[in-house]
């Protein structure tokens, strides 16, 4: 069972009551609506699209879909991403009567081996026609919102000298060397607090991250949380922003990619079980909610690097939790269909009520791209991780990119990449800034 | 019965990436029109990196030599009111947004 830990207020905010369905949820504003659903018992949220299988919280970092849940009558939120509020109202999605038991729940069973829709009753033009009826009615995501949503605030232009996308430790430690520098710097950062992969880590934790986050601001920069950068347009030198309820189209001279790495899952039998999270998940649920994910926490690892596994399960272990940990390619089923009971691996039975996996961050890599960067697919790396020099100079011009979107270093690297890139790009802006003077002098 | 699922919003398995490689659909962007992985709500975030490299064993391909397929914004859920909030997203100058319909619309 999930449990809070004893914690300071200020980390947990005050007491409030949210509801999923008829239920009432203790919970409090400091914690995100999926980490109240998760300590208040809760579980599945939804059911996945083709099979009906539970679907519940995985990387509880706004990127898995996962969590995605109708929130104040508005469908497809990202429960990890919204604080809760007093009365917050929640309702389970994409399943019928309700998203733990669910009688399309059928096709998962019916279909064990997995269903190529390619040739699914395509035979029969009859049997077509009534399978597509069927099946828009069983794969819908969500019904309409209850009402209009309120109109946006104005959009923004913001013209900065760099701007710095990501607020993590490689982010924030070249917003804080470019400010230093004398540029002018804009930070956005989508979670909705700043501080990145520090603030999952139990080796730095939410006091680090607001340290990094605290530096940053003093040397200048103009740091926003809750600010996603959705879009690079390369040809205009346009990065548009979104907020939850704004736009900024973001201008700059040079450009620091710090986005960090997602999530990602590991392919054992079952991986999709409700109760199996991201490890970062967990030390998410640890460090920013003191949440401890279960009683008996299991940590499935590949080969990458242990460092951030062995840290997370020493202070798993401190917090209570009995943790064991199986190497991916030993596992041969993960038990539990509501919600996970235990983990074989061979012979061996891993009792456990939460999973952790421990795979390498997939470089968060979409932003460069749109941007030119090249990327290359490297497992070590995590996925598709931006190439650049030691600098984090990427071959495009003014446009840098550091720590683990080039490929997964960790925390203290990313800080040390992220000073050199911000050091660059301050200077290209200063350099761009000088032609630009240059030039308006002599129009005069 | 057990799947290992690569894609969640989407539900493919690897069952499927097999399934498409051995119907000689063994390009990534070939993958993801066939099984429709990355197609979903996270749109790949969660399963680019692991289709990628299961692909790579499949075909025992270098991974170096397979690309990732196309990343357009918006790159996170966006709406569509936001993106319509801006001015620049209007040709020309007086041009009015519109109005959202009291009665919800049609």
């Amino acid at each position: 069972m999930p449990r809070r830990l004893p914690c300071p207020d200020e980390l947990r905010g005050d007491p409030v009551e949210i509801s999923l369905g008829d239920a009432t949820i203790r919970a409090f504003t400091g914690e995100s609506v999926a980490a109240a659903l998760f300590a208040g018992g809760y579980a599945t949220l939804s059911r996945s699209l083709k099979y009906h299988r539970p679907r519940s919280f995985f990387c509880l970092d706004g990127h898995c879909g996962g969590c995605l849940t109708r929130i104040g009558g508005v469908p497809n939120l990202r429960a990890c991403q919204l604080r809760c509020a007093p009365g917050t109202a929640v309702h389970g999605q994409n399943a019928y009567p309700s998203p733990d038991l669910d009688v399309l729940g059928a096709v998962d069973l019916l279909f064990p081996k997995g269903m190529d829709h390619h040739s699914l009753m395509t035979g029969n033009k009859l049997m077509n026609a009534v399978a597509n009826r069927v099946v828009r009615q069983l794969s819908g995501v969500g019904r309409l919102p209850d009402a209009i949503a309120p109109a946006a605030e104005p959009a923004e232009l913001l013209t900065v000298d760099v701007a710095v996308i990501g607020g993590g430790p490689a982010g924030l430690a070249a917003a804080t060397t470019a400010a230093r520098a004398g540029a002018r710097v804009l930070l956005l950062d989508e979670q909705a607090a700043l501080g990145g992969s520090l603030r999952v880590d139990p080796r730095f934790g939410v006091a680090v991250a607001d340290r990094a986050v605290a530096e940053a601001r003093a040397a200048g920069a103009e740091l926003r949380a809750g600010w996603t950068a959705v879009g690079c347009f390369p040809d205009d030198n346009v990065v548009v922003a979104t907020s939850a309820n704004a736009l900024a189209r973001v201008e700059a001279a040079a450009w620091v990619w710090a986005a960090g790495g997602y999530s990602v899952n590991l392919p054992v039998p079952d991986n999709d079980r409700p109760g199996v999270f991201a490890a970062r998940a967990v030390g998410r649920l640890l460090c920013e909610h003191a949440i401890v994910a279960g009683d008996r926490i299991c940590v499935i690892e590949d080969d990458g690097p242990r460092d951030y596994a062995d840290a997370l399960i020493a202070a798993l272990t401190q917090a209570g939790a009995l943790v064991e940990r199986v190497a991916a390619h030993e596992v041969t089923a993960v038990r539990g269909r509501g919600w996970v009971r235990a983990v074989v691996a061979g012979k061996r039975r891993i009792d456990c009520d939460a999973i952790a996996v421990a795979a390498i961050p997939a470089p968060a890599s979409e932003g460069p791209r749109q941007h030119g960067c090249a990327v290359t697919l490297d497992a070590a790396a995590g996925g598709f991780a931006v190439q650049t020099d030691h600098e984090g100079a990427t071959g495009v011009a003014g446009v840098f990119a550091c720590g683990d979107v080039c490929g997964y270093r960790g925390p203290v690297a990313a800080a040390g990449m992220g000073e050199r890139a911000g050091a660059k790009a301050a200077a290209h802006a200063a350099i761009h800034a000088a032609i630009q003077a240059a030039i308006q002098a002599r129009a005069r | 019965m057990a799947k290992i699922i690569l894609c969640r919003c989407e539900d493919v398995t690897l069952h499927d990436v097999e399934h498409a490689v051995a119907k000689g659909y063994d390009h990534l962007e070939e993958v993801k029109r066939y099984t429709g992985f990355g197609t979903g709500p996270c749109q790949g975030k969660e399963c680019l990196a692991p289709v990628a490299l299961a692909l790579a064993r499949l075909t025992k391909a270098a991974p170096s030599t397979i690309a990732p397929f196309t990343a357009r914004p918006p790159i996170e859920p966006t709406p569509f009111r936001l993106l319509a909030s801006d001015p620049a997203a209007y040709r020309f100058d007086d041009e009015e947004p519109l109005e959202p319909d009291p009665s919800g619309g049609p």
